[in-house]
C-alpha cells in the first residue's frame, strides 16, 4: 500500500514550522505507524533530504516515548494505543495522513515532531514519590493492602507518561497525568504521610509550566492509550482542596 | 590461555557464602557522612540499576550527576519487562529461601555465573521488595491484602512479585520517584537527552565522560571521583531484538575500548515466543509471556511449504515437534531449547506464515478442554495484542511465534564490587556480565538490577572513594579535551563519509549476520564466517555509510550511525568469544558439542570460566583473559529436560 | 497557602466555577418553577402573588440579589481566567482536531462554553432591564391581597407577544441550555464530588436538567405568542 503523509517540519525550538507532503510507496498493512516514518525516512535520506525526527524507543506501548496527532487525534484513531503500536491497516490505501507534534505551551517542539516534555519530571520531582529512603523499609507485608485498593491504584499507576493527555485535551491540560500520580499514592497507605503536601506541591508545579485548566472535555481519557480515567482528576481536585485548605 | 590473575581479581570476600556480604560491608571503607557532598559521582543510565543507585548514593549524600538518551528518566528500556521479580521471601511458605534462589539461579545459568555474586542476589533479593512496596509499587495482592506471588519460568515454589503484565514499569518508575525525590532535593543533577560517548581517564583511573547533548548536537565533559555505567544489554546488535529502538552498546563499548575488559560477550538469551517478523521494514519485535506456553501446543505442517489455512491441516499432518523431542516437558521445554527447535524446523522448510519462519502456537486443544473463557480469563490480555498486531483472531486460528534475541547475559567484567577492570569505573545491572552465567532465568533481570543499584554499589562505592580523597580535578584537565577531540573527530568522519547506504541498511545486515552465524546454534565454520563478514561490513561501513544531517544538531541518524558503527565492532567480538568457549552452555549452543539427543553439552574441564576479553587496538586481536569459577557451594551437574 | 494562591490554581479557579455555577443552577430552577406559575389560567393571579410574596421578604431580597450579581461575577471572571490560561496554554494550533470518541465528553456544547457563557453575559443585564427594572413593557398595577403591586403577568404578556423578544429568548435559552449541558456535569466534576460509578449517570442527568431547564424557559415566550393575547392596556413592549 502507499499513503501521502503531510508531516510537520520544524527546524528548531525557535524556527517557524510548515508542512511537507510525502508519498510512502512499498508499505504492508501489518506495518506500524512509525516503521511507515522510518520507511519515509530513508526514502528521503537516500533522496539527500533531512530525515523526519520523531521519538520513539520500546516501540510496544510501554515506554511513553513515542506520540504524534495523528490526523487530529493523539496516538491517531485507535482507542487504548500508542503510535509505535497503530498499525498500517487503520488507513486506506492511497490516502493522505496528516502528523503533527503534540502542541502545548508545556511541551516545546524541538524539532519536527519531536517535543520537550520535561515539564512531566519537574512535575513528578514536586513530590510524586513517597519519601523512604533505600533500606529504611519495613517488611512488604507488614502493611496488608485490600486487593481492590491495589488494583486501583494500579490503575492509576499504568499511566506511561506519554503526554497524550496534554496534546489531546483542548486547554492542554495535563491533569490526567497529574491527577493519576496523585491518586496513586492517595490510595495507598505508604503515601499517607505526604498525601496533602504532594497535592498541593504537584498542582503548583502544574499550572508554573504553563499548562491549561481541566475544563472537564475528557477527551484525554479517550486518547490516554492506558484508557486512564478522568475520575483520577476527581479525586485529585479533593485532594488539593483538602490540602490546600488545611494549610490555609 | 593462562588466565591473567592480575587483571582479574573478583575481590570475593573471604568466609562461608552465606556471611560474604554481610562481612564486606562490615569492612568496607566509609566515606564521613559530611564528606560525601564533595565527592561527584556520575551515573549513566537511568534504569533500575541506573535510576536506583542515583537515587540512592544522592540519599547519602553524594553529589550525583545521571545522564540518560531517553527525554526522561523513566523511559529506560527496564520499563518493557513484564512477567515479574523474584525474592526469596517465602511468604507462600513452599520452602523458598536465599539459598534456593541462589541454587536456581547458579543452575540456571549453566554454572557459568559467580557463586558470590549470585548468593547475594538471592540475599538482597527480599529487600528489593520492601523497598519497592514502601515506594509505593502497587503490586498484585491477595483478598486479605498480603502479596501475591506466581510461579514463574518453570520454578519450584512460587517466588515472583509482580503488577499485572507491566511489573518492569511499576519498579521502574519507584526507582524513578526516589530519583526525582533526589533531583528536588538537589542531590541528584539530571541530564536527560545526553548520549556517553567516552569515558575519561586520568592517571588510569575513570574521572568523568564526554557525551553529547542530543538536542543541539553539542559535545558535554563532566568530570566526578567515579563513574557507573548502567546502560543495558546489547541484543540491538541482532538488529530485530525485543529491545527498544535506542538499546545500544555505545557506553560499554567505548569503556572496553577504553581498558575495561568484556565479559562472556556470546552469552545472549534467545526467548521463544515473540511475535514473527512480518516485513523487511519491521523495526524490532514484540515478546509475548512465555505463560502462553502452558496451554498452546506448538506444531509445524508435516508437509514442507504447506500453504493450507491451519484450521484445515488435519491432526494427522502435523507435527508436534516439541512434544515430539522432548516428551517429557514438551510445550514447556526450556527457552533456548524451544527456541533453538523452532529455528530447526524452519530453516528445514518447515515453518509456516508469510516468510515461513514462524511457527504455531495452538490453544484449540486447550480451548476445547477448557472453553473459550477460561483461556480468556488467563490470556485474554495477550490474545488482543496479537489479534492487534497481526490481525488475526488467536480463538479461530493458531498463534504464530518465533524466537527473538532478548537479554544479553555478558558484559563489562566487574569484581565483587561491581567495579570494571578501570578503576573507579562501575558497570551495574544488565551492562556488566555477572550474575547469570550463560542464561538467565525469568523474572531474575529486575532483581539484579535493583540489587545493583539500591544496595550493592551504594556500599561498594564508599571503598573506593574514601581511598581517592577529592582533588579539585575538573574539565579544563588536557585528558578531557583530548578525548573531546576525539569524539568530534569520529562525528566529523560519520558525517563526512557521504556513501549511499543508510545507517539502517548496514545495521540490518549486520543483523543477518549476527541472527544467523551467531544466534541460537552456531558452529565453528560459521562462526569464522561471521567475523570475516563483519569484517567486512565494517570496512565497508566507514567507506560507504550516508549519514546526513549536521554534527550540532538534533540528528537521530548521526546518534544510530555512531551505535552502529560500534555494533559493527561488538558483533565481531560475540563471534570470537563463541568460538573460542567451545562448549555449549545455557544460551550458548555450539553445535559441535551437543548430547547424543541434541543436548547443550557443557566443558567443565576447559570452560568453567569467565571469558573478559581486553581491547588491543582497532583491528587488532583483543586479547582472552579468564576467570575462573569455582563451585564449592552449587554442584555441577548436566542439565537434562528430556 | 492562602486563598489567594488556591483562587490563582487551576483548580481553586475550576472549585470556584463550579461553586458558583451550581448557585446558578439552583436560582434557575427556583426562577423557573415561579415562572411556571405563568401557566395557571387565571389571569396572572398566582404569578403576581408570587412576585408580591418575594417583593415582602424586603432587604433579604437583596442580600440574595447581591449574592446572586457576586456569584454571577466571580463566576465570570473565573471563566476568563480559564479561558485566556487555555489559549496560553495552546498557543500552536493543530491543523485537524478530531475527537476520539469512547469516554470523551468533548461535545460542541464542551467546547463553546465561553461562547454561550458570553451570549448569556449580554442576555442578563438585558432581561434585568426589561423585566426586573421594569424598563421594557412599564407594568399596570393590580391589587393583590389588598395591596396594589405591579401586574407583571401582564408585561410578560405584553413582551411575549412581540415576536422579535420571542425570537431572541428562545434562542438565548438554547444557548443555556448548551451551557448547562456541560456546565452540570462539569460543576460536579469540578468538585470532585462524584464516585466514578456515577458518573455516567451525572452526565446524563446533566442532559436532562439541561433539557428541560432552556425547555421550561423556551416554552414559556411560545406559549404566550401563541396561546395567550397580550392585554389590551399596555401596548409598547419591551426592548
Amino acid at each position: 500500500m502507499k499513503v501521502n503523509v503531510k508531516v510537520w517540519r520544524q527546524e528548531n525550538k525557535d524556527a517557524q514550522g510548515r508542512f511537507e507532503t510525502y508519498e510512502v510507496v512499498n508499505l504492508i498493512p501489518e506495518m506500524s505507524f512509525l516503521e511507515m516514518l522510518d520507511t519515509l525516512n530513508e526514502q528521503l535520506l537516500k533522496r539527500g533530504e533531512r530525515p523526519v525526527e520523531f521519538d520513539s524507543d520500546c516501540r510496544e506501548g510501554i515506554c511513553g516515548t513515542c506520540g504524534l496527532v495523528i490526523d487530529g487525534m493523539a496516538h491517531g484513531p485507535k482507542r487504548a494505543c500508542t503510535t509505535c503500536e497503530l498499525r498500517m491497516r487503520n488507513f486506506n490505501d492511497g490516502s493522505t495522513i496528516t502528523v503533527e507534534p503534540f502542541r502545548a505551551q508545556g511541551f516545546p517542539v524541538l524539532r519536527d515532531l519531536v517535543v520537550d516534555r520535561s515539564a512531566f519530571d519537574r512535575i513528578i520531582s514536586a513530590g510524586g514519590y513517597v519519601s523512604v529512603n533505600s533500606g529504611s523499609a519495613p517488611d512488604a507485608n507488614a502493611i496488608p493492602i485490600p486487593k481492590d485498593i491495589a488494583e486501583r491504584a494500579m490503575d492509576s499507576a499504568a499511566c506511561i507518561g506519554c503526554g497524550a493527555c496534554v496534546a489531546a485535551c483542548p486547554n492542554a491540560s495535563a491533569s490526567l497525568f497529574v491527577g493519576a500520580k496523585i491518586t496513586q499514592f492517595s490510595l495507598l497507605p505508604q503515601g499517607q504521610a505526604e498525601r496533602h503536601k504532594r497535592a498541593v506541591r504537584m498542582i503548583e508545579t502544574m499550572d508554573n509550566e504553563g499548562f491549561g485548566n481541566c475544563s472537564n472535555h475528557a477527551e484525554c481519557e479517550a486518547a490516554c492509550p492506558k484508557n486512564i480515567s478522568i475520575d483520577n482528576i476527581a479525586r485529585m481536585r479533593r485532594e488539593y482542596m483538602k490540602g490546600s485548605l488545611k494549610a490555609v | 590461555m593462562i588466565a591473567d590473575k592480575s587483571i582479574l581479581d573478583s575481590k570475593i570476600p573471604e568466609g562461608p557464602i552465606q556471611e560474604k556480604w554481610a562481612n564486606h560491608k562490615a569492612s568496607v571503607k566509609l566515606v564521613n557522612p559530611a564528606n560525601k557532598r564533595k565527592y561527584t559521582v556520575i551515573v549513566v543510565g537511568t534504569g533500575l540499576a541506573g535510576g536506583a543507585a542515583a537515587a540512592t548514593m544522592g540519599e547519602l549524600g553524594y553529589n550525583v550527576l545521571n545522564f540518560c538518551i531517553q527525554d526522561s528518566p523513566r523511559r529506560a528500556h527496564s520499563v518493557a519487562a513484564q512477567g515479574g521479580i523474584n525474592a526469596a521471601k517465602n511468604y507462600q511458605n513452599d520452602g523458598d529461601s536465599a539459598w534456593r534462589l541462589f541454587y536456581d539461579t547458579i543452575k540456571g545459568g549453566d554454572y557459568r555465573a559467580r557463586e558470590a555474586n549470585v548468593y547475594r542476589l538471592a540475599e538482597l533479593s527480599t529487600s528489593i521488595i520492601d523497598q519497592s512496596v514502601a515506594a509505593g509499587v502497587p503490586f498484585a495482592r491477595e483478598y486479605g491484602g498480603t502479596l501475591a506471588n506466581r510461579s514463574f519460568g518453570g520454578a519450584q515454589v512460587s517466588r515472583t512479585f509482580y503488577a499485572r503484565g507491566q511489573t518492569g514499569q511499576q519498579l521502574l518508575l519507584g526507582a524513578y520517584s526516589a530519583l526525582m525525590r533526589q533531583v528536588d532535593s538537589g542531590r541528584v543533577k539530571l541530564f536527560p537527552r545526553r548520549e556517553m560517548l567516552d569515558v575519561v581517564k586520568v592517571e588510569g583511573r575513570a574521572r568523568g565522560i564526554v557525551c553529547r547533548n542530543l538536542v543541539t548536537g553539542e559535545l558535554e565533559k563532566y568530570a566526578a571521583d567515579a563513574v557507573c555505567v548502567a546502560t543495558g544489554g546489547y541484543s540491538t546488535v541482532f538488529f530485530l531484538s525485543t529491545m527498544a529502538v535506542n538499546c545500544n552498546a555505545t557506553a560499554i563499548w567505548r569503556c572496553y575500548k577504553q581498558g575495561a575488559l568484556f565479559g562472556n560477550p556470546c552469552f545472549t538469551q534467545i526467548h521463544p515466543t515473540c511475535l514473527p517478523q512480518a516485513g523487511d521494514d519491521q523495526s524490532k519485535l514484540t515478546l509475548m509471556s512465555e505463560s502462553l506456553r502452558n496451554d498452546g501446543r506448538v506444531w509445524v505442517p508435516k508437509k514442507k511449504k504447506d500453504d493450507r489455512r491451519p484450521q484445515d491441516i488435519p491432526e494427522d499432518e502435523r507435527d508436534y515437534f516439541l512434544e515430539r523431542k522432548y516428551p517429557a516437558f514438551g510445550n514447556l521445554a526450556p527457552r533456548d531449547i524451544s527456541s533453538r527447535a523452532a529455528k530447526e524446523v524452519c530453516d528445514a522448510g518447515y515453518g509456516v506464515g508469510p516468510t515461513g519462519f514462524s511457527v504455531y502456537l495452538d490453544f484449540g486443544e486447550a480451548i476445547g478442554r477448557l472453553g473459550e473463557n477460561v483461556i480468556r480469563e488467563r490470556y485474554g490480555n495477550l490474545f488482543s495484542m496479537y489479534h492487534e498486531i497481526t490481525d488475526e483472531n488467536p480463538y479461530e486460528q493458531p498463534m504464530r511465534i518465533y524466537p527473538a534475541p532478548h537479554y544479553t547475559m555478558g558484559g563489562l567484567w566487574v569484581d565483587y564490587n561491581l567495579m570494571t577492570t578501570i578503576p573507579g569505573l562501575y558497570a551495574l545491572g544488565e551492562a556488566n556480565f555477572s550474575d547469570h552465567g550463560a542464561n538467565r532465568l525469568g523474572a531474575s533481570a529486575l532483581m539484579q538490577g535493583l540489587a545493583d543499584g539500591y544496595f550493592v554499589i551504594p556500599s561498594t562505592i564508599s571503598d573506593f572513594l574514601a581511598e581517592h580523597r577529592p582533588d579539585g580535578l575538573n574539565t579544563t584537565h588536557e585528558a578531557f579535551t583530548e578525548i573531546e577531540q576525539k569524539v568530534a573527530d569520529q562525528t566529523k568522519q560519520l558525517l563526512g563519509i557521504n556513501g549511499s547506504k543508510t545507517v539502517r541498511e548496514y545495521h540490518w545486515e549486520l543483523g543477518r549476520i549476527m541472527w544467523e552465524r551467531v544466534g541460537m546454534a552456531r558452529n565453528d565454520e560459521g562462526l569464522k564466517k561471521a567475523i570475516t563478514d563483519i569484517q567486512a561490513l565494517r570496512t565497508d561501513y566507514w567507506k560507504n555509510v550516508k549519514v546526513g544531517g549536521e554534527g550540532q544538531e538534533l540528528n537521530k541518524n548521526l546518534e544510530f550511525a555512531g551505535r552502529v558503527a560500534d555494533f559493527l565492532e561488538l558483533g565481531e567480538l560475540m563471534a570470537r568469544d563463541a568460538l573460542t568457549r567451545e562448549e555449549s552452555c545455557g544460551g550458548h549452543f555450539r553445535e559441535e558439542h551437543q548430547t547424543d539427543d541434541g543436548e547443550a553439552k557443557r566443558d567443565d574441564e576447559r570452560f568453567c570460566h569467565v571469558a573478559a576479553w581486553e581491547y588491543k587496538g582497532d583491528n587488532e586481536t583483543p586479547a582472552r583473559h579468564e576467570e575462573n569459577l569455582t563451585f564449592d557451594n552449587a554442584k555441577l551437574t548436566q542439565r537434562s529436560y528430556k | 497557602m492562602s486563598v489567594i494562591s488556591i483562587w490563582n490554581s487551576t483548580i481553586g479557579k475550576k472549585v470556584v466555577m463550579a461553586i458558583t455555577g451550581i448557585g446558578l443552577m439552583l436560582f434557575l430552577v427556583v426562577h423557573l418553577a415561579g415562572n411556571l406559575l405563568l401557566f395557571v389560567p387565571d389571569e396572572g393571579q398566582a404569578f403576581n402573588q408570587y412576585g408580591a410574596a418575594l417583593k415582602s421578604m424586603g432587604p433579604f431580597l437583596y442580600v440574595i440579589r447581591g449574592g446572586l450579581l457576586a456569584f454571577f461575577l466571580f463566576h465570570i471572571f473565573a471563566a476568563i481566567q480559564v479561558y485566556t490560561s487555555k489559549k496560553r496554554a495552546r498557543s500552536g494550533r493543530y491543523a485537524v482536531e478530531t475527537s476520539k470518541g469512547g469516554p470523551s465528553k468533548m461535545t460542541v456544547a464542551s467546547k463553546s462554553m465561553i461562547v454561550t457563557g458570553a451570549v448569556l453575559l449580554i442576555f442578563v443585564p438585558l432581561h434585568i432591564y426589561m423585566f426586573g427594572m421594569n424598563k421594557g413593557a412599564p407594568p399596570p398595577m393590580v391589587m393583590i391581597d389588598g395591596n396594589e403591586i405591579k401586574d407583571i403577568y401582564s408585561m410578560v404578556a405584553t413582551s411575549f407577544n412581540q415576536l422579535g423578544i420571542v425570537v431572541f429568548y428562545v434562542a438565548t435559552m438554547l444557548f443555556l441550555g448548551f451551557h448547562l449541558r456541560h456546565g452540570f456535569w462539569s460543576a460536579l466534576q469540578s468538585l470532585g464530588a462524584m464516585s466514578p460509578r456515577w458518573t455516567p449517570a451525572i452526565y446524563t442527568a446533566g442532559f436532562v436538567f439541561a433539557f428541560l431547564l432552556a425547555g421550561g424557559f423556551v416554552v414559556l415566550p411560545v406559549y404566550f405568542y401563541f396561546f395567550i393575547d397580550a392585554p389590551v392596556a399596555s401596548a409598547g413592549g419591551a426592548l
